[in-house]
């Protein structure tokens, strides 16, 4: 991946627009810090961009290497080097998460991976994130702990070698250690020529990976865009400065309230005596 | 092949089985365990269209494992009844795939009677044509059953918009002191799942044929029978996705 450029993109999600005149470039080598203000689209960009249908893009534009990205279906925004690494990753019950890392390794593969092959990466990956390999055998992201599916999606990351990853706060939640791992297999691949936008309310991760760029998402567009001191500053100050020194006003998001009410059932409430 | 509505699969439960024996050509079954029981079964082909009844009485401290997987290309109506003593357990699995227009109802009921006792039903479906598919239960703790702990479970993927899929796990609790749960999943494909396995670069079709297997798959895998399980795996690598 040489560039992505994303250009003047709105989107809406059930009728509530989210992203607005949304514009970023990034370029190969780049690890961009991305924060922003809870929902003011941080995550929404990312998923954007990975393919989400949840969201709709009325109106901008995304090219990687100066193809439109956004016509592409989600599969092949993956084969084309993109990645995310999901906030909070789906269960997948009864799927095997060796069968799905073997099938996601083989779409990238004209012939299919040899055992060799597989076994020997899966347990360097692994080895790397430092999760034990039985784990394999489980159903993909079921019973797994927070720590757990955080260092699931580092692993895959690992397998499918992306050119650009979209990391969704893939730091929250972690213990010390766990950052520390996550954060030394993202320089590894930044040393391999991986790309990164890294979304991320803390400066701890920041810090390990040395990002050269931060951009701040407001009100659903890139509102300021700065070196690695914005971020840190961000961390120390929060967003106020914003207003004083940029006139950026952070909009406050009220929901609104749904056409429906959601009632569910509960079992008899157990009542020690 | 006889017309039979189960095919035991594993031949190490006919020892287990001691002085129970279940006959496949009789509708209606009344059995009371004092030993502990597996039985794995493939439906392959019902005998009539009618209901069959299986009841299980199950005695203190003893175990019911009962695990069944129906690619009958029929109607097929099953209930299954068990009760158990103080400190009895029973695990019922059910794996169904309906891939015609038959109409599939599966009754799977458990009643605690007595103290300390567990159960588990999971009832797996796909439900790939315009049939019926229906999964019914009930779990039953009665007055004074304490300290008993059970889960009803049923879940049906549809892959054909008219598909007509039932699945009501239902709880009927008289006792405190006691755990009990139920789940029931029906639809289609998880749209975040599918979204998920196609971001790592598998299509469409792949991440749904996947899906459709691990709904079926954990269960027919147990039925401990290669043969078995292979023919079970072509039906599903055959199914329209």
């Amino acid at each position: 991946m040489e560039n992505l450029t994303i250009e003047n993109i709105s989107c809406e999600a059930e009728g509530t627009p989210i992203l607005k005149d949304c514009s970023l470039n990034v370029n190969k080598g780049d690890c961009i810090a991305l924060l922003g203000p809870n929902g003011h689209g941080k995550s929404t960009l990312l998923n954007i961009l990975m393919g989400n249908s949840r969201y709709t893009v009325t109106s901008g534009k995304a090219t990687l290497d100066g193809e439109d990205l956004l016509s592409m279906p989600v599969d092949e925004r993956s084969k084309k080097g993109l990645f995310m690494a999901f906030q909070n990753p789906p269960d997948v019950p009864g799927v095997v998460t060796m069968d799905f890392f073997r099938g996601m390794i083989n779409a990238r593969l004209e012939k299919p991976v040899s055992l060799l092959k597989f076994y020997k990466e899966t347990t360097a990956a692994y080895e790397k994130v430092d999760l034990d390999s039985d784990m394999a055998s489980r159903h993909l992201n079921e019973g797994y702990s927070g720590g757990e599916k955080k260092r699931n999606e580092i692993l895959q990351m690992l397998l499918v070698k992306p050119k650009l990853a979209l990391l969704d706060e893939i730091d929250s939640g972690l213990d010390v250690d766990a950052l520390k791992v996550i954060a030394d297999v993202i320089n590894e691949m930044k040393e391999n020529g991986t790309t990164f936008i890294i979304v991320s309310h803390y400066d701890r991760l920041y810090d390990l990976v040395n990002v050269n760029k931060t951009a701040i998402i407001v009100n659903g567009k890139v509102a300021l865009e700065g070196d690695a001191s914005l971020a840190k500053r961000i961390s120390k100050e929060g967003y106020s400065f914003l207003e004083k020194e940029y006139d950026i006003k952070l909009e406050k998001n009220e929901k609104k309230a749904n056409d429906v009410s959601i009632g569910s059932c509960a079992v008899k409430q157990v009542i020690a005596k | 092949m006889s017309p039979s509505v189960l095919v035991p699969s594993n031949r190490s439960s006919q020892n287990s089985m001691s002085n129970v024996i279940i006959d496949p050509e009789v509708l209606s079954q009344e059995i009371t365990l004092s030993s502990d029981l597996d039985l794995r079964y493939f439906i392959s082909k019902p005998l009539k269209d009618v209901k069959q009844t299986l009841v299980f009485h199950v005695e203190e401290n003893v175990s019911l494992n009962l695990l069944m997987v129906d690619f009958a290309y029929m109607n097929c109506n099953l209930d299954v009844k068990v009760d158990l003593k103080r400190g009895a357990k029973a695990t019922l699995s059910l794996a169904s795939l309906n891939s015609h227009e038959y109409e599939k109802i599966f009754n799977l009921d458990v009643t605690h009677q007595e103290v300390d006792s567990f159960s588990r039903v999971k009832m797996s479906g796909i439900n790939a044509g315009k049939g019926v598919l229906k999964f019914l239960g009930n779990s039953t703790i009665v007055n004074g059953a304490h300290r008993s702990d059970t889960r009803q479970e049923g879940r049906i993927t549809n892959l054909h918009p008219e598909a007509k899929s039932t699945a009501s796990p239902a709880l009927l609790i008289k006792e405190n002191d006691v755990v009990a749960s139920h789940g029931a999943a029906l639809g289609a494909y998880n749209p975040d799942q599918i979204y998920y396995l196609m971001s790592r670069g598998l299509s469409m079709q792949q991440a749904k044929k996947l899906i459709t297997f691990g709904t079926l798959l954990p269960i027919i895998e147990q039925l401990s029978d290669e043969d078995l399980i292979n023919k079970a795996k072509t039906v599903l690598e055959d199914l329209s996705i």
